[in-house]
């Protein structure tokens, strides 16, 4: 008790702080708003804390020119200057971009702004409780502890800021300029803002973007849900049968099964896409040899036979990773509740409808919901097996083949047709889609739910 | 008499389920037989491939034209680099962020979660413009590193909330007894927590690994020189309009299919557990 009312002595005439700031939580306010760290170093004696707080704010006055400078870049994304070299002219592109970036930046200042004044305001409510100054002794191991989990998470807060966060505000800032070919591609040329004009073409305005949104929105939706249903169907029925059948059988069929999951994606995928190929496919050739049909079967040429080709050799690829989930979650049922089953006169079939299909269903579910988002994202399957193909009326002008879904259209549209803004467009619409169920996977989750966070 | 019946009746059950047993594996074979026949074949294009597998003859000039003709052994070279700075770099950023959400509590920690979440959802080609800019930006732009960068910032979000939560399940007083005994956080992280949560740091180490072997777009959208693309885009150059050698894409196939069919029969137990007790725990 003694030795802390020596240190509060230390601080000031008459055993406390220089009067004014005793006991003004305005004071401290005022402070902490005019400069970082002010109020830490002149109030509460805490150089070191404040001196980092400080460092903060003159680094954003130190780049207040350049902050200034590339915010104006994204409001205006630079002018055309066709007398200069073409490197030498305003890269729209470019500007943006340091626009996004600085407005990360201006983020994570405005947070640690929010974070100083908070500390210093913590500082003064310790301070009116125990009459006390906090003391100066800890601070630095204080900050050894907090040092910690900022150092942890520091890697994956960098990576994920300027590879996910930055490019998703930067795909969704692009759904609001002109950059496309062939008229606004920098370095050339500039890039302007349009508004909402790409959102208006795609969603009405244009009948052939229209069409083709709607065409690729509802295919991919299908497609999905197809995948899905049938790679769990099949892995299911499969994992029932091997499971009934004797023991050798299981032993000898089941690592053959399993093959197409070990076999990379975009090999088996390929592979099965030069097999189908109309006119030298092997499938086709073969037929033709025993005289099964006269002419080739046009396999991912035509419309839907495209279409159900996609979902077959999917469900080719897919099916032994639910085949070997399901077994798995079959041998967590209890015996006895199919002994008992058995004993009261159920046949095979009514078990596993009645049994062991609900009690498996509700043990992968999340798997199942996990399987669906993947499939309207994969990628894979779509390019390498039809590349989108056929071609539809639209084709030519949208980009959009007859099995593209939205991802792969996405990327056509990047790629080869280099209209990024429409491709920006359907790319901020996933995310807004997507996002509610991102955000009610978070909410069920245990540690949410338990109120731990 | 009832008993006689249903062995009578699972007897015919037991050889239809061999005969359909036996289909499906043929329907499974059959691709890769292909596979195999065409890597061994003379001639380049799928035209030129027998009906009944390898009655034109076996040769092994496809594996050499990979390593004398082609890129092929550079292509690998790139793939393994990124492979294990992937995979490497997945793990401690990942460890080291889950460990942190799992025992800490901090300002915005909410915020964070919901963030990694959320953004875990979304496929890196939603991006892809940006990604390409903001590589050309930094000077990134056709470099393995602006690869590996991009993988290890996309495998983050999912690895740490995987971790986050397998660390949940570890009791908190194992740390916290290392800690009375005057452990470092990080040494604490490094001898206690870490060897608790070995089989999902295999977990994770291995797909990140076998990740960059075969994912195509980011590749496609960040490599451009002849040097700098990994194998996924080296095999499809094989097989564009332009060019239609099947022959050597299904060599160059099968030497990266086999050591990943060996790899999965060892791994597949822990793999799919794994991966079902990371989605059900949550």
């Amino acid at each position: 008790m003694k030795t802390a009312t020596k240190d509060v002595k230390s601080l000031g005439p008459n055993g406390y702080p220089s009067a004014p700031f005793r006991g003004s939580r305005r004071v401290t306010l005022l402070f902490s708003l005019l400069f970082m760290g002010l109020g830490h170093i002149v109030i509460f004696k805490q150089y070191i804390r404040g001196a980092m707080y400080a460092l903060c704010q003159v680094i954003f006055l130190l780049f207040l020119p350049t902050i200034v400078n590339n915010l104006i870049g994204i409001v205006t994304l630079g002018f055309p200057q066709p007398d200069l070299h073409i490197l030498e002219r305003d890269n729209s592109m470019f500007m943006l971009m340091d626009g996004v970036l600085t407005l990360a930046f201006l983020g994570l200042f405005i947070g640690a702004y929010v974070l100083s004044v908070k500390s210093a305001l913590k500082l003064h409510r310790q301070y009116e409780t125990t009459g006390l100054m906090p003391a100066k002794r800890g601070v630095l191991e204080q900050m050894g502890t907090g040092a910690f989990p900022v150092i942890s998470l520091l890697p994956a807060t960098v990576l994920i800021l300027f590879f996910i966060l930055v490019p998703l505000i930067f795909s969704a800032s692009v759904a609001f300029t002109n950059y496309s070919m062939p008229h606004n591609i920098p370095p050339g040329n500039t890039v302007d803002w349009v508004g909402f004009d790409n959102f208006r073409a795609i969603f009405g305005g244009d009948a052939a973007w229209t069409g083709a949104l709607g065409r690729v929105v509802l295919w991919t939706l299908a497609w999905a849900s197809l995948a899905t249903l049938t790679c769990y169907a099949g892995g299911f029925i499969l994992a029932v049968i091997l499971k009934n059948a004797n023991f050798k059988i299981g032993k000898i069929f089941r690592p053959i099964l399993i093959l197409p999951y070990a076999i990379p994606a975009i090999v088996s995928f390929l592979v099965w896409q030069n097999m189908l190929n109309g006119a030298f496919g092997v499938v086709n050739r073969t037929l033709i040899e025993l005289g099964l049909i006269t002419q080739g079967i046009p396999w991912l040429t035509d419309l839907w036979l495209a279409r159900f080709m996609v979902v077959a050799i999917n469900l080719w690829a897919g099916f032994p990773y639910f085949m070997l989930l399901t077994t798995g979650a079959m041998t967590a049922i209890s015996k006895d509740v199919l002994e008992a089953a058995r004993i009261d006169g159920a046949s095979q079939m009514q078990m596993t409808r009645r049994i062991t299909l609900p009690l498996v269903l509700y043990q992968t579910l999340p798997l199942i919901i996990m399987s669906f988002t993947h499939n309207i994202n994969n990628f894979g399957v779509i390019f390498f097996l039809s590349g989108g193909n056929p071609a539809m009326p639209d084709t030519v002008a949208t980009g959009a083949g007859g099995t593209d879904i939205l991802i792969s259209w996405i990327f056509n549209l990047t790629i080869n047709f280099q209209h990024y803004h429409y491709a920006a467009v359907l790319a901020t619409t996933v995310f807004v889609a997507l996002a509610p169920f991102a955000i009610f996977n978070f909410m069920r989750t245990k540690s949410f739910k338990e109120g731990e966070l | 008499m009832e008993h006689k019946n249903s062995i009578g009746r699972s007897k015919i059950g037991g050889v239809l389920v061999i005969i359909f047993l036996t289909l499906l594996s043929l329907i499974v074979l059959y691709p890769l037989v292909y596979v195999v026949t065409a890597a061994f074949t003379p001639g380049r294009g799928i035209a030129t491939l027998p009906i009944i597998p390898f009655t034109n003859g076996a040769t092994l000039d496809h594996f050499v034209q990979l390593f004398t003709d082609t890129n092929y052994p550079i292509w690998f070279r790139n793939t393994f680099q990124v492979a294990v700075v992937t995979s490497m770099g997945t793990l401690i950023i990942s460890a080291l962020g889950a460990y942190t959400l799992s025992r800490f509590r901090f300002a915005l920690k909410k915020s964070f979660m919901l963030a990694i979440l959320v953004l875990q959802v979304f496929p890196s080609v939603i991006g892809m413009i940006a990604i390409f800019v903001i590589l050309l930006r930094f000077g990134l732009w056709d470099n393995l590193w602006g690869l590996t960068l991009v993988y290890l910032a996309g495998n983050a979000p999912f690895n740490i909330w995987l971790l986050k939560s397998y660390l949940d399940t570890i009791p908190r007083s194992l740390d916290e007894a290392a800690r009375v005994d005057g452990a470092s956080h990080f040494r604490t992280f490094l001898t206690i927590v870490m060897p608790t949560a070995k089989p999902m740091i295999v977990f994770v180490l291995l797909t990140s690994f076998t990740m960059p072997w075969m994912d195509f777009i980011l590749p496609r959208l960040i490599l451009r020189s002849p040097d700098n693309i990994t194998l996924a885009i080296g095999l499809f150059n094989f097989i564009t309009e332009r060019r239609n050698d099947f022959t050597l894409f299904a060599a160059g196939a099968i030497l990266i299919a086999i050591p990943f069919i060996i790899f999965f029969i060892l791994t597949q137990k822990t793999l799919v557990t794994s991966l079902g007790a990371g989605a059900v725990k949550e």
